[in-house]
């Protein structure tokens, strides 16, 4: 049974469709990587699959957990945030909140553990990205690579089924996102379920298992990194890789 | 100039700070839990009630405070009477000068506040809502923890200029028979026409007070900073 099923995903905002019916399935150590212009609702889609924002539309079967999205309801929201984690392009670690209890956090609060063994995830997590000297920094005080990678030993900590990346390297300086690459490399390799939204086309095909092109609210191909990056059915997947070659 | 009056009367109208006092604290602290239940309200964009706050921040921002003394003064008595009119005790009703001032005040900076606290709130970036939703806190938990710690030391800002504002327009409760510091400088000065030396003892007064609530308030807005962001 695939870990998480969509079927026909909608998102509708000011009468305006920004996710036109999407079909995605995902299976148990699996990484879908989404690529596709700027504004084609990449992220939208991202925050539909945790419900950050709310589907109009649609079907999700999440651990064989059936979900109505026209009818979402709290355990739902809960759920699916219980069972994901998140990594955003601008970090978003709490700036109110130590490196280390950006990681507690969520352990507390979501996974309802005690404090003593939140702490010891985190610094277990911590060690793990190399930043364990930089438990009781605030996140003004460390560099958008380090942030970044607290930001992805936040989402491992809470052990989720899935991880979303959104663009997560898009807002890194170029020498940091080398680090920020090999942490997510290094989850790819030991199975962990990621969906990530890039732009890095390198990044894209040395990690996805499925590469999804997607425009203007659909997916307009998928497959493999060969096919999609060697001979998709799209012509548009040609022209936007072929745009994207031409800008380096 | 008279050096000596402006000394004497000195003292006499420091006896009055207390009710300039009571009159802004009371009626800002008032203000601030109505400004806290309209903001949510403004926010939340709920059908009937989001339109009714918008028009009434507009009406308090639109209109002198010295109208809205006057409304509350002139009206609140009657709004009370019609709505009790059948009670036993209808004919009763009274209502002090101080009640009236406070209730003026806490209409006139639950408005403002409302304002400053929609300004702060959307001084926190949204996506620390979403890290925290991400995470799995639930809606209250994310703002509790995440989102009011950011909020609160933008805020206080905003509201340093709002309560100092509150404090100046106590001068104008005069005018419905209060006899605050500005009142007090009034009657002083009306004996021998001595306006310009009490009008000066008002002027340190408000000077002083103004400045050491803003000390204060900016004190307090430096340690939570320090305490919230390290």
């Amino acid at each position: 049974m695939p870990l998480l099923q969509i079927k026909n995903l909608k998102k509708k905002f000011d009468k305006k469709n920004i996710l036109k019916g999407v079909d995605l399935t995902i299976n148990k150590g699996e990484v879908i990587v989404i690529i596709g212009p700027s504004g084609s609702g990449k992220t939208t889609l991202l925050k539909n699959i945790n419900f950050l924002e709310q589907p109009t539309s649609g079907e999700m079967n999440f651990k064989g957990h059936l979900i109505n999205l026209q009818k979402l309801n709290k355990q739902n929201e809960l759920l699916l945030r219980r069972h994901t984690a998140m990594v955003f392009q601008n970090y978003s670690l709490f700036k109110n909140k130590t490196a280390l209890e950006n990681i507690t956090e969520g352990l507390i609060y979501g996974k309802k553990m005690d404090k003593n063994k939140a702490n010891q995830i985190a610094l277990k997590e911590l060690n793990a990205v190399n930043l364990s000297d930089k438990k009781d920094s605030y996140p003004a005080q460390l560099s958008g690579g380090q942030q970044q990678r607290i930001g992805i030993a936040r989402a491992t900590a809470l052990d989720p089924d899935l991880i979303l990346f959104d663009e997560p390297t898009s807002a890194l300086d170029p020498e940091l996102v080398g680090t920020v690459i090999d942490d997510i490399d290094n989850l790819a390799n030991k199975g962990q379920t990621m969906i990530v939204v890039t732009h890095l086309m390198s990044f894209a095909k040395r990690i996805g298992t499925k590469i999804l092109f997607f425009e203007d609210g659909q997916i307009k191909d998928s497959g493999t990194p060969d096919k999609i990056f060697n001979h998709p059915d799209n012509k548009r997947v040609e022209e936007f890789l072929s745009a994207i070659a031409q800008d380096k | 100039m008279n050096w000596g009056f402006m000394f004497k009367s000195f003292p006499k109208l420091l006896s009055v700070l207390p009710i300039t006092l009571y009159l802004s604290i009371i009626g800002t602290l008032i203000g601030l839990i109505l400004a806290i239940l309209i903001a949510i309200g403004r926010e939340k964009k709920i059908v009937i009630l989001t339109p009714i706050l918008n028009l009434f921040v507009s009406v308090m921002r639109g209109v002198p405070t010295i109208v809205q003394i006057y409304i509350v003064y002139y009206g609140l008595p009657r709004l009370i009477y019609a709505l009790f009119e059948h009670g036993a005790n209808s004919k009763a009703i009274t209502l002090s000068s101080m009640t009236i001032g406070v209730v003026a005040f806490a209409l006139n900076s639950s408005a403002n506040l409302s304002e400053a606290i929609r300004a702060a709130y959307h001084s926190v970036d949204h996506s620390q809502y979403d890290a925290a939703l991400s995470v799995g806190m639930t809606p209250y938990e994310a703002i509790k923890r995440i989102v009011l710690p950011q909020l609160i030391p933008n805020f206080i800002p905003n509201f340093t200029n709002v309560f100092l504002d509150i404090i100046k327009d106590t001068s104008l409760v005069y005018n419905i028979g209060i006899v605050e510091i500005m009142g007090k400088a009034n009657i002083i000065a009306s004996f021998a026409f001595n306006y310009l030396e009490a009008y000066l003892d008002a002027l340190v007064i408000y000077l002083i007070v103004c400045f050491i609530f803003a000390r204060i308030l900016s004190w307090l807005e430096n340690i939570i900073r320090r305490r919230v962001f390290a």
